[in-house]
């Protein structure tokens, strides 16, 4: 019933916002998409979201966003219960008002999340400003996250954890052609962490794991985006992670994309990806472990990502719909040394008013 | 964190001395300009995707502040 309240709120706060189109001349966007994904596991997971943003004068705007989550999964994890399969479904709602100042911009917003063992509650502010004649951009950001995960298969036993996230980012053209992003992100996690849905076997009994409460992440990001000759764009990203639970990581992406004609732009990225286990993780448990997990993701490993894209945005709009509109396809293939596969395709609809 | 913590000082240091010797003019912006050239200009896509990889890995982050994520398991 929740659920189904939200989805009404969703689709209201979306027409409400479209109704007032008109108002005001200004630059506004709706964007649709749709992704699917599928992994060996048998989960199926259909998403379709509708984002849209809106000027509400020539100095604001306003997004607002609303996505489902359609989860069809036989997981490993739910299997052991449910040799049939099981069924969910993840609602996301949320909105953000930006303001410019001067050459700063400041944006406030909210999300929220309901899942039938899983809830959440998140305020979202950011800000940015550009200094040098606009060849560079500082931004910084703050979020702060009440979530409510239950323990699985009881619908009463609502646990509480609660994350505080920050981030700073510098944004540089170096050329015409370069441009060069650098951010650090801090996360602190306080509260139930634990996956309640993986048991680990502790003494030839398989247990719901124990996490630790605390949990501090910290990234660094460096991005680059190089213009080359005839059409054609690099981009190319890392990403380094450390938490307090010992997890190191690696991701690093490289995408290449062309533009064909006119209406076609046509995407090639890999993204590799590593990282070490958390201090407590054992294959197994004897005795008296203080913390011990059966999380996949939180086991030694590595993966590869490639996808393709294509986008058509014909000058005169895609078949009857307003000039700038763009259709995107995308199909990207992940494998990782477990032998986990997962394969997501998306469509992808984008069109001003 | 130590060594995380100083390599992030030396890329804001190298690219904050890059600053200064940034000349683009506005006239000179046309590739700049162009969508292949922005970072994350398909935020709901860079949303969905950042959400599935994090419900597969243990790390998250590193390209703005996050909401409340989410119980996928």
């Amino acid at each position: 019933m929740g659920a189904n309240r939200h989805l009404r709120l969703g689709i209201f706060a979306i027409a409400a916002l479209g109704a007032s189109v008109g108002l005001i001349r200004a630059q506004n966007d709706i964007s649709l998409q749709f992704h699917a994904f599928q992994d060996t596991r048998g989960v199926t997971v259909l998403t379709p979201d509708v984002d849209l943003t809106r000027d509400l004068t020539d100095r604001s705007s306003l997004r607002v966003k609303f996505g489902v989550d359609a989860i069809t999964s036989a997981s490993d994890s739910c299997v052991r219960c449910h040799p049939g399969g099981e069924h969910d479904r993840r609602i996301t709602g949320s909105a953000a008002f930006t303001q410019k100042v001067g050459a700063a911009r400041f944006s406030i917003g909210g999300e929220i999340g309901d899942e039938h063992w899983y809830g959440s509650t998140a305020l979202i502010a950011s800000a940015s400003r550009d200094f040098n004649g606009a060849n560079t951009t500082v931004a910084g950001g703050f979020s702060y996250a009440i979530n409510h995960p239950v323990r699985h298969p009881s619908d009463d036993q609502i646990e509480r954890n609660t994350a505080k996230d920050g981030y700073v980012s510098l944004t540089q053209t170096l050329s015409p052609t370069t441009a060069l992003q650098v951010g650090y992100e801090i996360a602190r996690i306080d509260g139930f962490q634990t996956n309640v849905f993986l048991r680990a076997q502790v003494n030839d009994e398989l247990l719901v794991g124990n996490h630790p409460d605390t949990r501090t992440r910290h990234t660094i990001m460096a991005r680059v985006r190089q213009a080359l000759p005839a059409d054609t764009f690099l981009e190319a990203d890392y990403r380094r992670y450390h938490d307090t639970w010992a997890i190191d990581s690696n991701a690093l992406t490289l995408g290449l994309s062309h533009r064909f004609s006119a209406p076609f732009l046509a995407s090639v990225g890999y993204r590799y990806y590593d990282q070490s286990g958390v201090f407590f993780y054992q294959p197994s448990y004897i005795g008296s472990p203080q913390y011990f997990t059966a999380d996949f993701r939180l086991i030694p490993f590595g993966s590869g990502l490639y996808s393709g894209r294509l986008e058509f945005s014909p000058k005169n709009g895609v078949v009857g719909l307003a000039p700038g509109s763009a259709l995107t396809l995308e199909y990207e293939r992940y494998r990782a040394d477990t032998g986990f596969q997962a394969a997501i395709f998306s469509a992808g609809l984008r069109i001003p008013f | 964190m130590t060594r995380c913590g100083s390599l992030l000082l030396v890329l804001f240091v190298a690219t904050a001395s890059l600053a200064g010797c940034a000349t683009v003019q506005p006239w000179q912006r046309g590739r700049l300009a162009d969508r292949c050239m922005q970072f994350d200009p398909d935020t709901g896509r860079v949303t969905y995707m950042t959400h599935w990889q994090e419900s597969r890995e243990g790390s998250s982050g590193g390209f703005g502040v996050q909401g409340g994520g989410c119980g996928c398991k």
